[in-house]
């Protein structure tokens, strides 16, 4: 075996792919040849000296800004952050970050390979049976089948059709121009631009001509009913002729009928209870976020609400409305939360960001928000980052794999010049099928223990302690950003950070949450019941 | 899983056990790089090494060698997670691996003088290629990750970062002068 063949059966090997005859030779010949070891090992060496040093160069070094002395003066913050953003895009279009962008988009782009076919726009009372994961409002929807037990669904396919669903119901979703439906009552809205869309049930097959139309699959019935409200459709019905419906016609089974509309769905009426429904969570969310501003923990508390009068105002509502602690929108647009009527920030351009500025040092904290992602361009996308990264300083952000990622760096007591970067992943969260919808999303750190435990919606996804932690290091916050990183340097190759999507409420405790009361935040706040 | 407290009356030594920890961090995870096949894997055993290494702290004769003391508990760790694996993966016997540890902890001067001069050979390299190198080997990526959002080129991309290790260790070697590998 050359040092080449070792090296492709090391990489096989470690990728968990190497055939179980490479693996074989791999092995005997470490066994009977102390030179093959000594080239393992060498690899290995290197390897591990490849990501000290990757690890380094990415992590800690570039990540030094020169501190202006702006960022100690609270006036000059808008006019450094925006210098410190010209710079930042100056580097990311002319400097010599071309090739590391062109690299990393090369190598980072990943292949759409989802089978989304719709969306699930709206969502009621909605109760699913089968999947573990049921899928949730603002979720792209996969090819296959569905069970809704009860409520009320939209879901959009791509091609422009849209059904809405009471359920029980069972759909069969085939892709963005057909579906089926096996049980339940079904409106069907077909723009132009989805002409042709084929809609079938048992013994039947419509064909869409740019309408509106609704179905009715009752198990117990031997055929089904459709009702034409506007437009045209042709119905194939199994062992019927081919007929034409025109608005305000009806089939039942192959032959016309002349069935009551009221039996059908109404239009509109998912609207009306999508939006009493909004009305009663936004007021329930109301009464709890009175309550819990007044928790002793809070530092910071940003209900989002967008006051037109002061455009960037970002309020901080966090017991005593420490004024000091309000953040400045910059650059972020205000655009629907949650709810109708509940206001969030998006960051989606460059230089979107909110500036805050914390004093003090902290023993615990918790971050929580509730974000929409709409997608992952960036290697790293920004929730909560301090300026620059000192000793201490916590940052928050979302890896481009969907993972979170939370990290804190402290001086490397051997050689006190440079850091040790304590940095904790989850498991990737964040894809392209469950882009677009609200989240609630948490990360709890305490320096006794060093224990950093990441929450999804609720539910602990991670949980870990670094080698590197050392008991009672101080949390300190200084001048900090959400959605975007405020001064990175010049050099840095991924200075650009900002969210591409939005936060809607923001809670910064000075106390590791439990798991319970970060549940209890998630269950005041999520979207829908 | 916690680190042990560190109450105050420990605190010297707890110091004393981080500087030794961190100073022989790169040689212990080189080490547990060449037993286990995952970075995960590489981290898990090094976070359980430390922690195991504290608790024992106490019987770490000082002026002896911390690399080789702390060296066993992770060859032990190491093979401890590879027997945990070996319901699911190929893993290598534990003769082989003791022969590989045994070894290893023999030549880590060497090691390490080979790690010392790695920058001065990437500097040799262009800088698309170590920009390859870096996100190909940047904590928490893997390659075959990167690798496969790379589309096509999943085995032009893996070409690629052979070559590019070979050239690191044979410039190594040069550096180094003749040692015989």
């Amino acid at each position: 075996m050359t040092t080449e063949e070792l090296q492709r059966a090391a990489d096989a090997w470690r990728e968990g792919t190497i055939a179980p005859e490479d693996f074989a030779r791999l092995e005997s010949l470490l066994r009977s040849d102390a030179r093959a070891r000594r080239v393992w090992r060498r690899a290995a060496n290197l390897e591990s000296a490849l990501q000290d040093w990757a690890g380094r160069d990415a992590g800690l070094s570039a990540w030094l800004p020169a501190r202006p002395t702006a960022r100690r003066h609270p006036l000059w913050w808008a006019v450094a952050a925006a210098l410190a953003l010209l710079a930042s895009l100056a580097a990311y279009f002319v400097g010599g970050h071309r090739a590391t962008e062109r690299t990393v988009a090369r190598l980072t782009v990943p292949e759409g390979t989802d089978r989304g076919c719709a969306v699930l726009t709206q969502a009621v009372d909605a109760e699913w049976s089968g999947p573990q994961n049921p899928p949730r409002a603002g979720e792209t929807l996969n090819i296959g089948s569905l069970a809704l037990r009860a409520g009320l669904v939209q879901i959009d396919f791509f091609s422009g059709a849209s059904l809405v669903v009471e359920g029980p119901a069972v759909l069969d979703l085939v892709s963005s121009w057909e579906a089926a439906c096996r049980q339940g009552k079904v409106r069907v809205r077909v723009p132009p631009s989805a002409h042709g869309f084929r809609f079938n049930a048992p013994g039947m097959k419509l064909v869409d001509l740019g309408t509106e139309f609704a179905m009715n699959v009752d198990p117990a019935q031997p055929d089904a009913d459709v009702h034409v409200f506007t437009g045209e459709v042709i119905a194939h019905p199994a062992g019927g002729a081919e007929l034409r419906l025109l608005g305000g016609q009806s089939l039942r089974g192959p032959v016309l009928a002349s069935l009551d509309p009221k039996s059908f769905l109404p239009h509109g009426q998912l609207d009306e209870l999508a939006a009493a429904q909004d009305s009663r969570r936004l007021a329930a969310w109301g009464q709890w976020s009175q309550r819990v501003r007044q928790d002793e923990r809070l530092l910071v508390y940003y209900p989002m609400r967008h006051f037109p009068e002061w455009e960037r105002l970002v309020n901080n509502v966090a017991n005593g409305n420490d004024k000091s602690r309000n953040g400045g929108a910059v650059g972020a647009v205000w655009t629907q939360g949650r709810w109708a009527g509940k206001d969030a920030l998006e960051f989606k351009r460059p230089g979107s960001r909110v500036r805050l500025n914390l004093a003090g040092s902290y023993d615990a904290i918790t971050f929580a928000c509730w974000a929409r992602l709409d997608g992952i361009d960036r290697k790293y996308s920004a929730l909560l980052l301090t300026d620059g990264y000192d000793p201490g300083e916590p940052h928050w952000q979302i890896f481009e794999n969907g993972s979170l990622m939370f990290s804190i760096a402290y001086p490397n007591p051997a050689k006190p010049e440079t850091k040790r970067n304590q940095i904790y992943y989850s498991p990737p969260i964040f894809a392209p099928a469950n882009s677009g919808r609200w989240q609630q999303i948490a990360v709890t750190y305490e320096n006794l223990t060093g224990t950093v435990i990441q929450y999804v919606n609720g539910r602990e996804v991670s949980r870990e302690v670094n080698p590197f932690h050392q008991p009672g290091r101080p949390i300190v916050f200084g001048a900090c950003e959400l959605g975007n990183w405020g001064l990175p340097t010049a050099s840095h190759n991924f200075p650009i950070r900002n969210l591409n999507g939005a936060i809607d409420e923001f809670l910064l405790y000075q106390a590791a949450l439990s798991g319970a009361e970060i549940a209890q935040l998630y269950e005041a706040g999520k979207s829908e019941r | 899983m916690r680190p042990p407290p560190s109450p105050p009356e420990n605190a010297a030594a707890y110091e004393g056990f981080v500087l030794l920890l961190v100073k022989h961090e790169p040689a212990l995870r080189s080490f547990v790089r060449s037993l286990v096949p995952r970075w995960e894997d590489v981290d898990e055993v090094m976070q359980e090494t430390a922690l195991i290494a504290w608790r024992k702290f106490a019987l770490f004769q000082p002026g002896t060698s911390f690399l080789a003391w702390a060296g066993s508990i992770a060859r032990f760790e190491a093979l401890k997670q590879v027997r945990k694996q070996s319901r699911d993966r190929l893993v290598f016997s534990d003769e082989v691996l003791e022969l590989l540890a045994h070894e290893g902890l023999e030549e880590s001067d060497r090691l390490e003088r080979e790690r010392a001069v790695l920058e001065e050979c990437l500097a040799r390299l262009d800088g698309p290629e170590r920009e390859l190198l870096q996100i190909s080997y940047e904590p928490g990526v893997r390659l075959h990750e990167v690798a496969a959002r790379a589309g096509k080129s999943v085995q032009a991309f893996y070409k690629t970062i052979q070559r590019l290790r070979l050239a690191l260790l044979v410039c190594i070697e040069r550096r180094l002068g003749e040692e015989a590998i």
